[in-house]
């Protein structure tokens, strides 16, 4: 047994350890069953859902890039319904088993976020806490749209607030972090996911065109961990409640960067794509890393950053 | 829940990597437990070293995997970063690949005779599945097509040759074969088929599924995507259905080519 108590209070939720996953990069869970015990970890944020199906963006969805890749998946999604009947009964047993679920919520308007956080509400009894998706940048309206100003994250947020008892995280668009991010509390915001991938672009030289469907797309890996690192420093120097830290972590070390910039929790996003069972590796390797520290309980950590 | 993929982490070491055809690699892999779990049409997702910058794994379909001797061949273009650090792997090096991924060939039980269109690089999967359907059914007719730009990019003629009743060839530039497309030659085929499987560019096999849907022949394609991980968590990899978006490494690589929008 790990001689550090891993435990940390995230946004209302008692983790087991401060391990979760990336939205869009863990499916509803049940995808990685065999590859390991998902149950070992804190949390998992399932594929963001709105209150209907949607499609997605066309193909190519994807491109590699150097230290990363760029989609443009455009939040394709089995809406609530679909996602409670396809996946609801997995993630009911993985919360029995002490892992918290967190469900992503995906709308194009004020009005969708709410529609969706009310199905929500009422079909998954399950679900520890809902993070609203407000920083997509693969869609035309909603997403990034919503969120990437303080008066647009707010307005989401307000709506919102009052369908639910459970703790509401957003998600967490990179720009004009600390200025949102108070808004945000201000409205009633139970914690904050930092960041989503970043827009970026990818042309192919000998056709001129975009590597995928639309022009850009978004970022994520480890070319963007600095750049997490950095935003999750800044919005958890500007804000009481809790911050997820999220971008580019493949590694225990880079994971304990989150924490020492004053995340309370990490996840894992890209990593898991290559390496399924990435996740619980890095879980032990910040154990390790904890114990080194010479602390009790890895929340001595959080925030411990010296400069 | 759906079904998760079958895919899992298998350790490999590289027995051969050696140039096939123009552009194109010949990889033997040993992996016996993927050798043994791999089902034609299927495909492998390989971790492939040497670039730091470059995280995701390439996904490879296979023309053999011998459950006996624990190998798994697979020929593969070289055309992006990842096949040419693959292209560089000599034997005894070792890494990981995730596998099998997707759902394989479902040629109909009663099918006794079957046409196979391989275009370009194409051809592993019509293969294995060539080579499978052969040794269940002697009896059954295979009649194969197999087509690239020029003879020296045509790749598994000897091994389709071994298994097929007929091998018909085309090149875009005439030096073998018939001078043209591989669908020219598909007509006069598919008359008396029950079922037709094809596996290379996408305007071919859109071809391919026209010619099928007119002459009342099941067909299925293996779809090719970009894609990050190969076992359904990441939704890159769609492909635009009449049943709408579907993800070629779950609901696919092998699709019935009526339900593909192509």
């Amino acid at each position: 047994m790990s001689r550090v108590d891993m435990a940390v209070d995230f946004a209302g939720m008692h983790l087991k350890n401060p391990i979760n996953t990336a939205s869009g990069t863990f499916g509803f869970g049940w995808q990685f069953q065999d590859f390991f015990d998902v149950s070992r970890l804190g949390a998992i944020t399932t594929k963001g859902c709105a209150a209907e199906p949607w499609a997605g963006n066309p193909k190519p969805r994807m491109t590699e890039v150097k230290g990363g890749m760029m989609n443009s998946v455009g939040l394709q999604n089995p809406g609530v319904r679909g996602m409670v009947a396809e996946s609801g009964e997995y993630l009911a047993d993985l919360a029995s088993r002490g892992t918290h679920v967190i469900c992503q919520v995906a709308g194009h308007s004020v009005a969708e976020y709410v529609a969706a956080l009310e199905l929500f509400e009422e079909l998954v009894p399950w679900a520890s806490a809902f993070e609203l998706n407000v920083s997509c940048p693969n869609i035309d309206q909603g997403g990034a749209a919503a969120g990437s100003t303080p008066e647009g994250a707010a307005e989401v947020m307000r709506a919102c607030r009052p369908v639910t008892k459970r703790p509401l995280l957003v998600k967490m668009a990179p720009v004009r972090l600390p200025e949102i991010a108070r808004a945000l509390e201000a409205e009633g915001a139970d914690g904050l996911t930092v960041i989503n991938s970043i827009p970026g672009m990818a042309i192919d030289v000998h056709t001129r065109r975009s590597k995928i469907s639309k022009p850009t797309g978004g970022l994520s890996g480890p070319l963007l961990h600095p750049i997490a690192v950095r935003m999750v420093w800044e919005v958890a120097n500007a804000v009481d409640i809790p911050v997820c830290g999220v971008g580019g972590v493949t590694s225990g070390e880079e994971a304990a960067e989150f924490i020492l910039a004053g995340a309370s929790a990490v996840s894992v996003g890209m990593a898991s794509f290559a390496e399924p069972d990435a996740a619980v590796r890095i879980l032990g390797e910040l154990e390790i890393w904890a114990e080194s520290q010479g602390v009790k309980s890895i929340s001595e950590l959080i925030g411990a950053f010296e400069c | 829940m759906p079904t998760p993929s079958p895919a899992r982490m298998h350790d490999f070491t590289v027995v051969e990597n050696e140039p096939m055809a123009q552009g194109a690699m010949r990889l033997v892999i040993h992996a016996p437990a993927l050798a043994r779990a791999l089902k034609p049409g299927q495909f492998v997702n390989v971790a492939v070293p040497g670039n730091a910058m470059s995280l995701l794994r390439v996904p490879l379909s296979f023309s053999f995997a011998d459950a006996e001797t624990g190998d798994v061949e697979i020929w593969y273009a070289v055309v992006g970063d990842g096949t040419r650090r693959l292209a560089m792997m000599r034997p005894g090096e070792a890494s990981t690949v995730l596998g099998p991924g997707g759902n394989g060939w479902t040629v109909p039980e009663d099918a006794r005779d079957i046409v196979l269109v391989a275009g370009g690089i194409g051809t592993p999967p019509i293969v294995s599945l060539a080579a499978a359907v052969r040794a269940a059914s002697p009896d059954t007719r295979i009649r194969t097509i197999v087509g690239a730009r020029s003879a020296s990019a045509l790749t598994g003629l000897t091994e389709l040759r071994a298994v097929s009743d007929e091998v018909l060839v085309a090149t875009d530039d005439g030096s073998a074969g018939h001078h043209g497309f591989a669908t020219d030659l598909l007509p006069d085929l598919l008359a008396g088929a029950d079922f037709c499987a094809t596996c290379g560019p996408e305007p071919m096999m859109a071809a391919v599924a026209r010619a099928c849907d007119e002459a009342d022949v099941f067909c299925e394609a293996s779809v090719e995507r970009m894609m990050s991980c190969g076992f359904g968590a990441c939704a890159t990899c769609a492909v635009e259905t009449v049943n709408g978006m579907k993800g070629a490494c779950m609901c696919g690589p092998i699709f019935d080519a009526k339900e593909v929008i192509w």
